[in-house]
């Protein structure tokens, strides 16, 4: 059976980030720095693809030398 | 531990100096882990930043391309760039101290707020102004960064769902009426939900353009600077920090304008 439209829209919620993201509140303090710990070397693997480019501040990219 | 927090500590050592903001700040309100790079705003004090580059030279930091981490750039809103190695980690650290969409006023509470606080950082609605970049990504944090904001002024000021703003409307009429005089988009409301979110769209991109605008502002002030920074790099891998630190604000003056 098609639930009901009108129910349906007043319960649908827009969405963000994902329930993984969002989990994060649920860990304990360790937890979530082993977490972020775990994530930061997983993303050592970009360094060659973001040698240049700034993410925060004023500048966008390095000068070439 | 980890190295952010740590450099925080070390930064804050005795003294709040440095208050974590940024996709630091949004990883210490449980939202999402999203950057592999650190920033932090700095208190505008000779003291703070000289402490802040002894410790980065304890870590064989050295500078990427940006402003020199003193006074007179960092008072026109510019940003340092430093980088170093920790094991198997890059660690970047970027540094200002006139963070941007950021009201004097507002910074100041900042500072009073996050004193005795570790670690230090900014508050929802600090990093939700800080969100309005150029990125796409940052919109989405911004969006769940508006549903922790516990007062409705705040939550119909920064919502990104227009369906949360649609029973925002609904259930506190008074604070929408007053939200209508700060925020333009919400008059869509009442066009209905598929205005809203049109105009939430538009919102965005304007958003998007004016600091598209602002970062242009800075890329051509610096244009100079990139030049002979080109020369400098080659130089600076040769000395310590604080020498190098010495040798680029001796280049910088004269050729990046402290105001953009």
């Amino acid at each position: 059976m098609n639930p009901d439209p009108t129910t349906h829209n007043t319960l649908r919620r827009d969405e963000f980030l994902s329930e993984e993201d969002l989990d994060l509140k649920n860990l304990t303090h360790d937890e979530l720095i082993a977490w972020w710990n775990e994530w930061l070397l997983m993303a050592q693997a970009t360094n060659d693809q973001d040698q240049h480019t700034y993410s925060h501040g004023v500048f966008r990219h390095e000068p070439k030398v | 531990m980890n190295i952010y927090l740590q450099l925080t500590e070390l930064f804050n050592k005795e003294k709040l100096r440095a208050i974590i903001c940024s996709r630091q700040a949004v990883v210490l309100h449980r939202l999402a882990i999203m950057s592999k790079d650190g920033d932090w705003i700095l208190r505008e004090e000779e003291e703070a930043l000289n402490h802040i580059l002894k410790i980065l030279a304890a870590h064989g930091a050295h500078y990427r391309f940006g402003a020199p981490l003193d006074l007179r750039w960092l008072k026109g809103g510019w940003s340092s760039h430093l980088e170093f190695q920790y094991g198997n980690l890059r660690v970047r650290t970027d540094f200002f101290t006139r963070p941007p969409r950021i009201a004097p006023n507002v910074l100041q509470n900042l500072w009073k707020s996050q004193e005795g606080k570790h670690p230090a950082f900014v508050g929802v609605s600090e990093l939700a102004e800080l969100k309005k970049t150029n990125r796409e990504k940052d919109y989405v944090i911004l969006g769940e960064l508006a549903r922790k904001i516990t007062d409705i002024d705040g939550q119909i000021f920064y919502s990104r769902s227009a369906r949360d703003l649609m029973e925002l409307k609904t259930s506190h009429p008074d604070a929408w009426q007053e939200g209508l005089k700060k925020r333009e988009i919400l008059q869509s409301a009442t066009l209905g939900l598929e205005s809203l979110e049109a105009a939430l769209d538009r919102e965005k991109r304007l958003l998007i353009r004016e600091n598209e605008v602002r970062l242009d502002r800075y890329e051509k002030a610096s244009t100079a600077w990139s030049v002979c920074w080109q020369k400098l790099s080659k130089q600076n891998n040769k000395h310590n920090l604080m020498d190098t630190h010495a040798n680029l604000i001796a280049h910088a003056e004269g050729v990046l304008p402290y105001e953009p």
